[in-house]
């Protein structure tokens, strides 16, 4: 009962964030210059003829009414058309560009986790020796090196000195999709496998200094089922929040790693919306990865008490 | 013991000194650079225009050439260019890190001592800040107002303020309760006495801390707008905008691409190390 309440909590907050973002964003609508009636109405219109359209179009109405509308709107699926000259749906622009956004950053979040993990547990059973130290130190530099210095980097040696792969998403692609992605993979996953790599062994350091893990070595368990089963169980928790906060930096990274290697997804998208000054389609971008945002954190929030018995029983 | 983090701290701040005293300099460090040229030219140190015509305008000038790092692939003095990048950033980070911690001690000061009605909104409306993920907020704002420095400064000092906020405001729940705040209220204190005098004191060490890991975020959001495009506008250098166009060139003229790389990184590691230095430092567990 108890855990019934704090998951309709939980969501109640997750759609509270959701028009948080969407008031956000339709408040960034009204300040910035020009509507969706000034565009219709096109460059040579006289105001009368501008006001007209406006009426028509119920732009003159107060703002609670319009705002309220375009949650409606939204939730239809209908997310306006674009500027640009194709008067094109954004919703065909959002649905043509998430595809490959969420391939990167699915790919980015998987060999973040693995990797993380996998160094994590390493680093903290290898304590202050040598792997330990060379471990937190590429991570050091994983978490502060900015990934438009590490796209240059990785380029120069993998595509113009050794020739390995490829510069960037081109039009004529030759090989098959998959060797385009593995640069933009590498770089967007660099950050979170660093964050997941401390994180994991901070928490690993902490959970196998408890007493049950020294009652295991007293029972005689063999080391690799130690470390697996009995620690990392219990130190995965702090772990699991964190991928679904570090889907954030992946989002930032997409916007540089998508504009880097000219992949055609959501980032690249919004930022050349932003250039042209198409504001319906930013909108529309700011808004589904917000929403994205918010999803992936609730998930990872109502996924927590199935993970985890104590949250399950304790939940307030 | 001496532990390495002490090295790094040490290294970090004698960087941060050299890369303030670089910004401040700028406009001179053309000067340095053509000294020598000048001296063998004219001992007499007189004659600068003469120095420049001897120093003709050179696309891709190799390192080395009387320009320290040579030029870009408009002729233009990267030591120059990086000199006003570092007075751009530095600029940034500071003007936003003033906003966003005025802001944030506001917010969090009165989220808990503040009158009751107004308390649990503000605390709200902090959370909600933090549903937008790193830059997209700043990305919507950018993308409302347009690129240039104000409007990177505005963008980004409402994205960093909710975090401070929220520090402020979880320091300040513990301090009310401690014993010389009580101790103070009860011998008739104000609340304007008690925040001023006895709260905010205790706070300056972890905000200053704090503030320097902020700002290197900082630093970073302002490069990445500029590398995409939308952050300090094209001729004003910025390392991020340095870093954009000089990529495209980067593998015939690796320099102009990698000097940006390595001060920004150098910048974002320093501010780091200090940061995490200081808090070490301040805290009392470890005294």
């Amino acid at each position: 009962m108890r855990l019934l309440k704090a998951v309709s909590l939980r969501l109640l907050f997750g759609a509270l964030s959701l028009l948080f973002i969407s008031f956000v964003v339709f408040v960034a609508d009204e300040v910035s210059e020009g509507d969706a009636a000034t565009i219709a109405a096109g460059d040579k219109a006289s105001p009368e003829a501008v006001e007209r359209i406006r009426r028509n179009m119920g732009l003159d109405r107060p703002w609670p009414i319009r705002y309220v509308e375009s949650v409606g709107r939204t939730l239809r699926g209908d997310l306006g058309t674009s500027f640009s000259g194709t008067k094109e749906p954004v919703r065909d622009i959002i649905a043509r560009a998430l595809p490959m956004t969420a391939t990167v950053a699915a790919g980015a979040i998987l060999i973040a986790a693995g990797v993380g993990i996998f160094l994590g547990t390493l680093a903290s059973v290898n304590q202050n020796r040598f792997l330990d130290r060379a471990v937190l130190t590429f991570s050091t530099l994983g978490v502060t090196l900015p990934n438009f210095v590490l796209a240059p980097i990785l380029v120069l040696i993998f595509a113009l000195q050794l020739n390995y792969l490829p510069q960037d998403w081109s039009v004529d692609r030759v090989a098959p999709d998959i060797y385009y992605l593995i640069l933009p993979i590498a770089v967007l996953a660099a950050r979170p496998t660093a964050l997941l790599t401390r994180l994991t062994r901070a928490s690993m350091v902490d959970t196998l200094q408890q007493e049950f893990i020294r009652t295991a070595i007293a029972k005689g368990v063999p080391p690799a089922r130690l470390v697996i089963r009995h620690a990392l169980r219990n130190a995965i928790l702090p772990v699991v929040t964190a991928i679904g906060t570090s889907f954030g930096f992946l989002l930032t990274g997409s916007f540089v790693v998508e504009t880097y290697f000219r992949l055609p997804g959501l980032g690249f998208t919004t930022i050349e919306a932003i250039k042209a000054q198409n504001s319906p389609v930013v909108q529309a971008c700011v808004l589904v990865t917000g929403a994205m945002f918010v999803l992936l954190n609730l998930l990872v929030d109502l996924l927590l008490p199935i993970l985890d018995p104590r949250i399950r029983e304790s939940q307030v | 013991m001496r532990r390495p983090r002490d090295w790094f701290f040490w290294l970090g701040v004698c960087y941060l000194i050299g890369l303030v005293l670089f910004a401040v300099f700028g406009p001179i460090v053309r000067d340095i650079q053509l000294a020598p040229l000048a001296k063998s030219l004219d001992p007499t140190l007189q004659n600068y225009n003469s120095v420049y015509d001897k120093v003709s305008p050179q696309t891709w000038a190799p390192y080395g050439h009387p320009l320290w790092l040579g030029t870009d692939d408009l002729a233009r003095d990267v030591v120059a260019r990086l000199a006003q990048g570092a007075r751009v950033s530095l600029m940034v980070g500071l003007a936003v890190q003033a906003v966003a911690v005025s802001v944030g001690v506001l917010v969090g000061v009165l989220g808990v001592l503040g009158p009751r009605w107004l308390r649990q909104p503000l605390m709200r409306f902090t959370d909600g800040m933090f549903a937008f993920p790193d830059i997209l907020l700043a990305i919507l704002i950018v993308a409302v107002l347009g690129p240039g420095m104000i409007p990177v400064i505005a963008a980004l000092s409402v994205s960093a303020w909710p975090s401070v906020a929220r520090l402020v405001s979880t320091q300040v729940a513990t301090l009310k309760d401690r014993e010389f705040v009580v101790g103070a209220r009860a011998s008739g204190a104000s609340t304007w006495y008690l925040v001023t005098r006895h709260i905010l004191p205790q706070l300056t060490g972890i905000l200053l801390a704090v503030s320097m890991i902020e700002i290197s975020g900082t630093i970073l959001a302002e490069s990445t707008l500029s590398f995409l495009g939308i952050g300090v506008r094209v001729p004003e250098p910025s390392w991020g905008n340095m870093i954009n166009n000089a990529r495209l060139n980067m593998n015939s003229h690796p320099t102009a691409l990698i000097a940006p790389c390595v001060i920004l990184s150098l910048t974002i590691f320093s501010l780091n190390f200090v940061g995490d230095g200081l808090r070490a430092r301040l805290d009392p567990r470890n005294g």
